[in-house]
């Protein structure tokens, strides 16, 4: 079996995490790197919170790149719901690994553009605020052909946005950067508030997880006990939509997930709608679609893909 | 003499020509790199001129780096003379000198933060649209504590409609960058057009530059002569503006130049997207983030450019030409 080669650009936050523990045991992963950028929390707090799940997850052979610390016009905005640290009420030691010298954004200059060369292009996971490929992409627009496609999670389409009544917190993080981002012609799949609202980790299923995730399990426990939103009337039930993990679901099992092409334009310009993804499902543009966004998730599928891959905690050595 | 060290980031572009010219010929300044980017023309045909610039003043050791090939958000927006492209090889010879296998970007974010370790700041004359200094301002944190000052090129405040109705070129072709520079806290110098269209160069000056056999001068004003950037219905006498060649004139004769502290701004969006002001005269409450010239002693800026690139290059009357035996 070929591992697909990926990098995850993320910004973690508890959402973040789990994706990363996730990713963390799949085989059908290799994990390049980590390029953590500020957005939930502050960029030293994003490397720092990826350096304690990396150690977590006993894997301290992914290097961490350190990305943008700041948007690239807007003021900063931060998360809401991962809690003063940005890991809810866990408390992780300090991490003994160390982020890498070289920034996210060099980092992916290079390494893209050796794909590119070399005609093995990476998989992009963005997780975050996409303020890192948005600077790597104008620094050197020739990497974009290192690049197999983009895996996002961000936007809101038919589903209100999360953070204004338009706008989902990534996109609205750093709506410049996306606009760039989806103005590249990289092929992207777009997880937004649409997916991700349909995958709702509800309290039963954080008892489960904890029940399978070996010796990680009481901080899976304590990370997804904080997710819950307790907002029954938006989420059907209590608990948290499972944003970002849903990347990485998609990457290994995208038969859980069904797509439909459209083009995609960021609003950057209207306060009032700043950071809306707008989809042209009807082709009023008359241009070439850049997305597919997923519109139906098997969530039943989703939530036992996941204890499936926590459960190998169960037996993956200590870091 | 402590000299100045100095990045020129540059679209060249025939008064850019001008400036990287009046750099090399200047003992004052120490020029670490030109760093190029699109603007007046696509991002090849900049960096072949920038290289043919460099070396036909004989200074291969100063590098050339590409930059950014696109503005950050908005369309692409090429130069009033777009159509010049590369420049005539009659004009300034082709070279083999080739830009440096480095960023444009990265070379500025490490001169830069070398800077700020070494407690010795970076001047940056910016003469195009500022995408490569933006994106290096927003690489590191530290990037902006190893820049002194950004000398820029750019704006226009009373004297619109040069390039477009209500924008000058330079910030028009990306805005986005321009307020991220001008929102840095780095402190900022601006030669708007208001200034640049003080000082008009005629067919006087261009004999002068070429009048000691300096190739540089006689390039320039080849370039000047064949692409004339006269206009007597607005300027109301002969000449043409030398605009960016300002930014290094600054540097080295300040007391040539007056204007004020204050806050500037740039319209990133609608239908006068670009469009450049200045508090001139202290209206808002917003605090000064730069120092707007306004005035130039004409006279003495023309006369600085002038004399300095007909010496660049050329060789003294009564020197004997250098001669190399091989054994």
């Amino acid at each position: 079996m070929t591992s697909t080669p990926i990098i995850i650009d993320c910004d973690p936050g508890i959402d973040d995490s789990i994706a990363l523990l996730a990713a963390f045991v799949s085989p059908e992963l290799e994990i390049l790197a980590i390029t953590p950028v500020s957005g939930n929390q502050p960029l030293e707090r994003t490397v720092r919170n990826a350096l304690q799940i990396c150690e977590l997850g006993g894997r301290t052979d992914i290097p961490v790149y350190p990305g943008s610390f700041r948007p690239l016009l807007r003021d900063v905005i931060r998360g809401q719901f991962h809690g003063h640290s940005g890991l809810g009420n866990t408390s992780l030691p300090e991490p003994r690994k160390e982020a890498e010298d070289k920034g996210a954004v060099e980092f992916l200059v290079d390494r893209l553009g050796e794909a590119a060369r070399t005609g093995k292009p990476v998989t992009l996971c963005c997780l975050g605020p996409m303020t890192n490929l948005a600077m790597a992409l104008r620094i050197d627009p020739n990497i974009a052909a290192g690049v197999a496609r983009i895996v996002m999670m961000g936007g809101a389409y038919r589903e209100p946005g999360n953070r204004t009544m338009t706008a989902e917190f990534n996109m609205l993080a750093d709506p410049h950067a996306a606009h760039i981002v989806f103005s590249s012609d990289i092929p992207i799949v777009a997880l937004a508030l649409d997916a991700t609202h349909q995958v709702i980790l509800t309290p039963e299923h954080v008892e489960q997880f904890a029940a399978v995730s070996g010796r990680i399990a009481s901080t899976v426990a304590d990370l997804m006990a904080f997710w819950d939103r307790n907002q029954v009337e938006r989420y059907g039930s209590r608990g948290g939509p499972l944003h970002d993990p849903l990347v990485i679901a998609f990457l290994l099992a995208p038969h859980l997930f069904q797509t439909k092409p459209a083009r995609v334009f960021i609003e950057h310009e209207s306060e009032l709608c700043m950071g809306q993804t707008v989809a042209d499902w009807y082709n009023k543009s008359g241009l070439e679609p850049n997305a597919e966004i997923v519109c139906d998730v098997d969530a039943k599928g989703v939530i036992a893909l996941f204890l499936q891959l926590f459960s190998r905690y169960q037996i993956e050595r200590a870091a | 003499m402590s000299r100045i060290s100095v990045i020129i980031d540059t679209d060249p572009g025939v008064d850019d020509a001008a400036a990287i010219m009046l750099a090399l010929a200047s003992p004052e300044i120490d020029l670490r790199g030109v760093t190029v980017v699109a603007g007046n023309v696509g991002l090849p045909a900049s960096v072949g001129n920038a290289c043919r610039i460099v070396a036909l003043a004989g200074r291969r050791d100063v590098p050339v780096l590409a930059g950014a090939a696109v503005p950050l958000i908005g369309k692409q927006l090429f130069g009033k003379y777009a159509h010049i492209g590369d420049f005539p090889p009659d004009l300034m010879p082709e070279t083999d000198y080739q830009p440096a296998r480095f960023s444009a970007v990265r070379f500025i974010v490490e001169q830069a933060r070398a800077a700020a370790v070494e407690g010795h700041g970076i001047t940056i004359c910016a003469m195009g649209p500022l995408t490569n200094i933006a994106l290096a301002l927003r690489m590191h944190p530290d990037v902006a504590d190893g820049i002194e000052s950004i000398v820029i090129m750019g704006g226009a405040f009373a004297a619109l409609g040069h390039r477009t109705p209500f924008g000058e070129y330079n910030v028009m072709a990306d805005p986005h960058a321009a307020a991220i520079v001008w929102q840095s806290g780095v402190p900022v110098v601006l030669l708007p057009l208001d200034v640049t269209l003080q000082a008009l160069f005629a067919d006087g000056d261009f004999s002068a530059m070429e009048a000691q056999g300096s190739p540089s001068g006689k390039a320039l004003a080849g370039l000047l002569r064949r692409f004339d950037r006269g206009d007597l219905k607005r300027f109301g006498r002969p000449g043409g503006p030398i605009h960016d060649a300002m930014t290094i004139a600054w540097l080295l004769q300040p007391e040539l130049f007056s204007g004020s502290h204050c806050a500037i701004g740039v319209t990133l969006y609608g239908p006068t997207a670009g469009q450049t002001w200045a508090d001139l005269h202290n209206k808002s409450e917003q605090r000064p983030n730069a120092c707007v010239m306004t005035h130039v002693d004409e006279v003495g800026y023309r006369r600085l450019l002038v004399e300095r690139i007909a010496g660049l290059g050329a060789i003294p009357l009564t020197a004997t030409p250098k001669r190399e035996f091989h054994a």
